[in-house]
């Protein structure tokens, strides 16, 4: 599979009064044609730092230290901001938690899908206005064409969600990122939601890259999961076999830490500790301090993400030895 | 039963909500939102006056005693929130907000001092972060100021209002074994008010289940998540996702939950089950006790417990 | 949730003490610096009064009547051949002093009222808040000339009219600050922990709403000093012989044209005295709002 989204290597630092703090070290995943990729993490991992690279959103503080992120094989990052702006939106869209600070209150949710319509794709208004509503119908929004003059505090979190899809699929871009864009709404409305992702995704053949802490929501969706700790890529293979079978120790706990809705366990395995501060990052391995099976080599050298198998990365000295 | 008026429109937040927490067990109280269930919290927490019903604590009516005479209930009914960033005042430093409520209760500077101390060890933090103010700390290091606050009184219930609801999967499993801790030791009650049915199947003895502010399903745990009986949990328990390599896809429940301000006639979940009939829309059903402990509001429990798919 | 950015600065920020966090960024801010600069330069001239005056601010001398400004003169001398810098100096020293009595007698009642109204509701905080209503239906200066008219001419008189004038508004902003603090969950532990209300106001609403008063006292001292000059302007203010610079502004008024030195020094005083408080209540609101602190 040509890999449609290749992140290689990205080191991005934030600058703050006490000078630059790392935030990304090497970090590199990639997302091919019409995939879905889920990436998870706890906060502090980096996951979404990693979106707003991908996007060119670092914001004034975010600095890229390295590394390459290429779109079809083309370097995004030395790219001005005038062809940013072509790529955002119609190549790669975004949809974030909080649908009620990314839309705008002023505006009627027609004139807001109306208006990514009239930017990327050069329609006219009345235009790009009938092809919004078209699409608030395809996102499930009933009614459409009324709904379309609503203001976003008129409608429930589903339906906001819904609507910040429709504007994301807008110009069927290649690559859809979702950070963590079912995390603010109900179990049941998730579920739509999701549902409706996987739908778009599939008709549009737009790729997905998934990002959330809720392990469920990645189990669900991606065909490949990458997991994140503490700014570096850990592990990542095919969900399958990273739920059936995770190979490095922090994916190992996170999955025995997650309370489970079909059976009851008597006790939650829990890791010690908390994830290191930027500034303070372990010796060797960054997760031996809170690891069960840390070894002293772990301490002394960090693990590269190494290869085993096929579609399987671990970055783990004891990525072999440790049971499932 | 309580109402609030908005835009001259009285809605019924919570109503008819009946149910009991014996002495050291945990319900768990689930529901999405808009159901209400953090409304019941704040009335049992006296936060809020209820505008009809009763609450008995320990066998003695605390509904309408007025706050003077609430002393010994607030010395046995504690909280602990949801949001670790407001319910814990940034301008205090640790010992004055987990010694307040020793201090409310007469305890000098020093003791009160002293029993924080011990307070924090309980909960796992270093005594010696007494001294600190709350914003030196992570999201699940002020969670456990919260629970030390809470253990303070040495109270028999606590309420914990989505208490996991904000912390990573880490430290939501810390804090959750810290609670199961306590409870055995101290012989805690909880009330355990979450909108995660994970959590919360962990976590309780028995489960109640709140939709659009009525109670619609009570059962004890395990019965609950393998037989449940009323349309709305069986929905809701399909649509969270799996953890697990062969994970099906959330089942899909459609439709919105309707506002609170305009519920619809007759049974709530009419608009989104699907069973309902005419019956459902032209009457709500009764909270019926079907056997001991089980309690449906439905015309149409399921018969069947739910199908494993091998 | 704050942005990673922002997470990753407060991260660095983290070990230092608070205290010394405020002082670096006021340094850094250019409106706090310059506006703390001169109200310092008016608070010393205003303490130090006794010791920097060359002159008394009563002493006449007919030779010095209308003086340029010489050696002997910095700013020249007045229609009475007092010495206009002596005046001066003493003039700051009378519009701090009413300043500062206003605003402890606002912030006082004000935020007492305030809290009051804000936390428990009811009637009195209809009977507040209506009552803070028919002050603001007058414009300021109207009002506090009214009520100077009223009580006759002299400082106590400047600082009651100035007080009456502007607790409304500390009122309001208390009750705001205090009616959005009341459902913070911090609040809502302790009466959960069984705190009694006042305790309540005192340790949980008033440290939180210290810095937002803060900042309004800064920006209204501007506003006191120049009602103050307006009503010593209008002879209703203080009086004679004690200088004020709104009184020097009008002595000088009559001889502009030829010794413009008088109006011009007492003008030049006034401005700036409230740019500098304005310039350092700004400063202070940038680096007080939580919000511009996440940037």
């Amino acid at each position: 599979m040509t890999a449609l989204l290749e992140v290689r290597d990205l080191s991005v630092s934030f600058l703050t009064s006490r000078g630059a703090v790392p935030v990304l070290a090497g970090v590199s995943l990639s997302v091919g044609e019409g995939e879905v990729v889920g990436l998870v993490g706890e906060s502090g991992s980096g996951k979404s730092v990693t979106a707003l690279a991908i996007l060119g959103l670092l914001g004034e503080q975010g600095r890229v230290e390295g590394g390459e992120i290429r779109l079809d094989g083309r370097d995004l990052l030395p790219l001005p901001e005038r062809e940013w702006l072509r790529v955002r939106g119609r190549q790669i869209a975004m949809v974030f938690q909080e649908p009620m600070t990314s839309l705008n209150p002023l505006l009627p949710v027609g004139f807001q899908v109306a208006e990514v319509l009239e930017a990327h794709l050069g329609l006219g208004r009345r235009e790009a206005l009938a092809r919004a509503v078209e699409l608030l119908r395809d996102v499930g929004i009933p009614d459409s064409g009324r709904r379309a003059q609503d203001y976003p505090h008129q409608l429930s979190g589903g339906m906001r969600q819904r609507v910040m899809i429709a504007m994301a699929m807008a110009c069927r871009p290649r690559l859809l990122i979702g950070d963590e864009p079912t995390t603010a709404l109900d179990v049941t409305i998730q579920a739509q939601i999701l549902a409706l992702l996987r739908d778009l995704g599939r008709a549009a053949g737009t790729a997905v890259l998934l990002i959330s802490h809720d392990l469920g929501v990645v189990a669900a969706m991606a065909s490949r999961v990458v997991v994140m700790y503490a700014g570096q890529v850990v592990e990542e293979a095919p969900a399958r076999e990273l739920f059936s079978a995770p190979r490095h120790p922090y994916t190992r706990l996170l999955l025995a830490m997650v309370p489970g809705v079909r059976e009851k366990r008597s006790r939650l395995s829990a890791i010690a500790g908390s994830i290191p501060a930027p500034a303070a990052m372990p010796a060797g391995c960054r997760f031996h301090p809170r690891c069960p099976d840390a070894i002293p080599l772990c301490r002394e050298a960090a693990p590269t993400l190494d290869a085993h198998g096929p579609d399987r990365r671990v970055r783990c000295w004891r990525a072999d030895g440790v049971r499932p | 039963m309580r109402e609030f008026t908005v835009g001259g429109r009285v809605f019924r937040a919570v109503d008819d909500v009946s149910f009991h927490v014996g002495p050291g067990e945990t319900l768990g109280l689930v529901g999405e939102s808009g159901c209400g269930k953090t409304t019941v919290g704040r009335l049992i927490l006296r936060l809020l006056p209820a505008n009809a019903g009763r609450i008995v604590f320990d066998g003695r009516d605390v509904t309408d005693v007025p706050e003077r005479r609430l002393r010994d209930f607030r010395r046995a009914v504690q909280v602990v929130f949801q949001d670790p960033y407001s319910s814990l005042n940034p301008r205090l430093t640790v010992r004055d907000i987990v010694g307040e409520p020793l201090r409310n209760f007469g305890a000098t500077r020093r003791a009160a001092a002293a029993r924080v101390g011990e307070l924090l060890d309980t909960v796992g933090l270093s005594p010696s972060y007494m001294t600190r103010y709350p914003h030196a700390f992570s999201g699940g290091q002020r969670q456990r100021i919260g629970i030390a606050r809470a253990l303070a009184l040495g109270p028999r219930l606590l309420v914990c209002d989505e208490a996991v609801s904000s912390l990573d999967v880490s430290v939501q499993a810390q804090v959750l074994n810290l609670l199961a801790d306590l409870q055995r030791q101290l012989g805690l009650a909880l009330l355990f008010i979450s909108h995660n049915l994970a959590v919360v199947r962990h976590v309780s003895h028995r489960v109640a289940v709140m939709y659009l502010g009525r109670l619609v399903e009570v059962a004890p745990e395990g019965i609950l998540f393998e037989h449940p009986r009323h349309p709305y949990t069986r929905a809701l328990l399909a649509a969270v996702p799996e953890v697990g390599p062969d994970a099906l896809p959330p089942a899909v429940l459609p439709g919105e939950i309707p506002s609170p301000l305009d519920p619809p006639a007759g049974c709530r979940f009419q608009t989104r089950c699907p069973r309902a009939e005419a019956r459902c829309r032209a009457a709500e059903p009764p909270l019926v006790e079907e056997a001991p402990g089980r309690f449906v509001r439905c015309y149409f429990p399921e018969p069947e417990p739910l199908r494993r798919v091998a | 949730m704050t942005t990673p950015g922002a997470l990753a600065a407060r991260a660095a920020d983290l070990d230092e003490p608070a205290g010394r966090e405020f002082w670096r960024r006021f340094g850094r801010s250019r409106n706090a610096c310059l506006g703390g600069a001169l109200v310092v330069l008016v608070t010393v001239a205003a303490v130090a009064a006794p010791w920097l005056v060359p002159y008394g601010y009563e002493n006449t001398d007919l030779l010095a009547v209308w003086a340029e400004p010489s050696r002997a003169h910095l700013l020249g001398g007045d229609a009475l051949g007092r010495d206009v810098l002596s005046r001066l100096i003493v003039g700051a020293r009378v519009s701090l002093v009413v300043a500062v009595s206003v605003l402890a007698l606002t912030l006082t009642v004000g935020t007492l009222a305030g809290m009051v109204a804000g936390y428990f509701g009811g009637w009195v905080d209809t009977a507040l808040m209506r009552s803070a209503d028919i002050v603001f239906a007058f414009p300021e200066l109207i009002l506090a000339i009214l009520v100077a008219a009223m009580l006759g001419p002299g400082m106590p008189t400047v600082v009651v009219a100035l007080a009456i004038v502007w607790w409304p508004g500390i009122a309001r902003l208390t009750r705001s600050l205090t009616l959005a603090l009341r459902s913070e969950l911090f609040v809502d532990a302790a009466v959960v922990s069984a705190t009694r209300p006042f305790r309540i106001l005192v340790r949980h609403v008033l440290p939180n709403i210290v810095p937002p008063l803060i900042v309004r006292a800064s920006i209204g001292v501007g506003f006191i000093v120049m009602a103050e000059a307006t009503l010593s302007f209008l002879g209703i203010g203080v009086q004679e012989p004690l200088p004020t610079w709104g009184g020097m502004i009008r002595d000088g008024l009559v001889a502009l044209r030829t010794e413009p030195y008088l109006a011009l020094s007492a003008s030049a005083a006034l401005g700036v005295t409230i740019v500098g408080f304005n310039l350092l209540g700004d400063g202070l609101r940038d680096l007080l709002d939580p919000r511009v602190r996440d940037r």
